[in-house]
């Protein structure tokens, strides 16, 4: 279970900051606020336009970032407090993940279960089945850089997947990927709400969001505008489309800052 | 924890060609490469200079004693030919245009001179920038000067041997180890500090910026280790790596010396051999290791803060020669190791090595340099951790 309150972040701005962003503020307030809760066994989806404060409340998730104030528990960790803790809960994947180009999968998948510490017959047992699953038996012994982007995708799987996170993290996962290697990570998110995992991912794309989630929250300039499960805000859709809905509830917002 | 780190981020570093070029390929060649141009162009340079015949023009007739000399002159003083020329101008002119490479004016009344007693004197021009030149010149007047001396004595019945009032015998108190030492050991300290920076570099770019750029990092974030135990296991590969060139120069040495025989003088090989010892090793990396850590602990925080390879790049080339600089220092005469020098970062360890080089290394300086350079070291690691912990720093 992930549980958030009142999550607040602020950047600190240098000068070139200020001057890139067209701004005297010494502080930028990426997320503002926020209170949400994803429960195991559903999918939670974080939507948001480009710059909506999505990247770095995941990232808050993850303890890659401190929060300024506010709570973060992470399957009863204190996330905030107990950072290293809930980190061995987490699995985190993105669209943008790098790998270890060479390295081969073999020895990055072995690399990450050192690190989460999973004990040696659990990692055979994991990357038995996973390998198997995700038919990554073939080039396990192959360098990274020579894999298909599809091939690199289904390491990063691996790599999130190896230590059996009880959240899994996925940041804007699909970006950038072809149909095909997209449809991994879709059918992943699938297997891991069956697995009885919490899944929290961010997304700017509504029709994913509709195809996979339970639970939905729209940010947008670091604050929250809509928190409750999908089959409410489908109830409560003012336009035709989900999209459309998404849209108007964006230019609602700018309004009302306007 | 931090030995996964290191030993995987090794793995990684030594599968990388560029690094590996940079680390081992380069500082294992530099030596045989620069002893072999040094003894190719020293031998050649000595066996032209020798063999060269030289023109040398005179002003005077070849009656006068100084001619007449290097008429006899035996062969042995070099090969030459005389020619005559009939003024100092366009004499002058030919050894500026270096149609001459030597030019004699004995002045007209030479033979009033000598009759006089007193000593004739001879303008010498010749062009400085021809290698090897004055010597000859020199050699060529010491001889003159010696058999028209010699005439002198004999014309007026004198023994020559009864004007030696006093004989002068100059001895070296020191040993060929501390001459070869003091003069020379300034330059193995900078080779094995200038790679011990390169080595550094690529794996510091790698394992910092490049995680940044290949979207790595982030993904090692997020697993249950510190990041002060990140730094660290990736710090020991960028301080390792530095190492390794050094070492990889130390081999080139042995290999320069012992395999392929590009050093003949046997007062140079002896020393060289001293320096190949265990002792002399262990001391030079006693050195070395606190240098490559501040050498590292400099480098990490741009490579934290740097966007991309090419920006980190373009930071750290500079600063080679801020920091490698100063080690040359260490090839200046006069400069020795003393409690000012002794905590000038860099030149500390030069010094100390040459020292240790000539042998006359003093043991609290070593220990101060030492010390120095173990207490910039623990400030570059901290400035090092404080760069990696800022949030905005490691994640794009």
């Amino acid at each position: 279970m992930i549980k958030v309150e009142n999550l607040r972040k602020e950047f600190q701005l240098g000068r070139t900051q200020q001057k890139e962003l067209a701004t005297k503020d010494k502080i930028a307030i990426a997320v503002d606020n926020i209170s949400f809760e994803c429960h195991p066994g559903r999918i939670f989806s974080l939507l948001g336009p480009n710059g909506a404060g999505k990247t770095t409340t995941m990232r808050l998730l993850s303890t890659i970032f401190k929060p300024t104030s506010g709570k973060i528990e992470i399957a009863g960790i204190d996330a905030v407090a107990h950072a290293r803790d809930a980190r061995r809960k987490i699995g985190f994947l993105t669209g943008s993940t790098g790998l270890y180009a060479r390295l081969t999968p073999n020895e990055l998948v072995k690399y990450f279960a050192d690190l989460y510490e999973v004990s040696s017959a659990d990692f055979k047992q994991r990357k038995e089945k996973l390998f198997t699953l995700l038919d990554m038996n073939e080039f396990q012994n192959k360098r990274i850089g020579k894999l298909s982007t599809g091939m690199k995708q289904k390491v990063s799987i691996c790599r999130t997947m190896i230590h059996n996170p009880e959240v899994i993290v996925f940041d804007e996962p699909t970006s950038g990927l072809d149909v095909i290697t997209a449809e991994n990570i879709i059918s992943l998110i699938r297997d891991c709400k069956t697995e009885g995992k919490t899944v929290i991912f961010s997304s700017h794309i509504m029709s994913e969001v509709d195809l996979l989630c339970d639970d939905m929250a729209i940010v947008h300039r670091g604050k929250l505008l809509y928190n409750g499960t999908m089959d409410d805000f489908r109830a409560n859709q003012q336009e035709s489309s989900l999209t459309g809905e998404f849209i108007r509830i964006i230019h609602e917002s700018n309004a009302a800052i306007v | 924890m931090i030995f996964k780190i290191f030993s995987k981020e090794l793995k990684d570093t030594l599968r990388d060609k560029r690094t590996l070029i940079m680390m081992i390929v380069i500082p294992v060649l530099v030596f045989p490469v620069v002893l072999n141009i040094l003894v190719g162009m020293t031998a050649s340079f000595e066996k032209d200079a020798a063999a060269k015949r030289v023109k040398i023009g005179f002003v005077g007739d070849t009656e006068n004693p100084v001619i007449s000399e290097f008429l006899n002159m035996p062969i042995t003083l070099g090969k030459k030919d005389l020619i005559p020329y009939a003024t100092k101008e366009t004499l002058l002119k030919d050894v500026k245009k270096d149609s001459l490479q030597m030019g004699i004016v004995v002045p007209e009344n030479y033979k009033a001179i000598l009759d006089s007693m007193r000593p004739v004197l001879c303008e010498v021009y010749y062009d400085a920038t021809d290698m090897g030149i004055k010597e000859r010149a020199k050699n060529y007047m010491e001889y003159v000067e010696k058999a028209t001396r010699t005439k002198r004595y004999k014309s007026m019945n004198l023994d020559e041997n009864k004007f030696q009032v006093v004989e002068t015998n100059y001895n070296n108190t020191a040993s060929d180890k501390e001459m070869i030492g003091k003069l020379a050991g300034g330059f193995l300290p900078y080779i094995f500090i200038a790679f011990g920076f390169i080595g550094c570099m690529y794996p510091a770019i790698d394992l910092f910026t490049g995680e940044k750029e290949r979207g790595t990092i982030e993904t090692l974030l997020t697993t249950p280790v510190s990041r002060l135990q990140i730094l660290i296991g990736k710090m020991c590969v960028v301080v390792l790596s530095g190492l390794l060139a050094a070492t990889c120069a130390l081999v080139g040495l042995y290999l320069s010396i012992e395999v392929l025989d590009l050093v003949e003088n046997e007062q140079i090989l002896t020393i060289i051999r001293g320096i190949l010892t265990p002792g002399f090793i262990l001391m030079l990396f006693l050195l070395l290791f606190p240098l490559t850590v501040f050498f590292a602990g400099v480098m990490i925080p741009i490579a934290v803060y740097a966007k991309s390879f090419k920006e980190a790049q373009s930071i750290i080339t500079p600063l080679n020669i801020i920091m490698v600089l100063p080690a040359l220092v260490g090839l200046l005469p006069g400069i020795e190791l003393n409690i000012v020098t002794a905590c000038i970062p860099v030149i500390n360890v030069v010094l100390a090595t040459k020292e240790l080089v000539a042998g006359t290394l003093d043991t609290g300086l070593l220990l101060l340099s030492f010390g120095i350079m173990v207490a910039l070291a623990m400030i570059a690691v901290f400035v090092s951790y404080r760069h990696f912990e800022k949030e905005t720093n490691i994640i794009m």
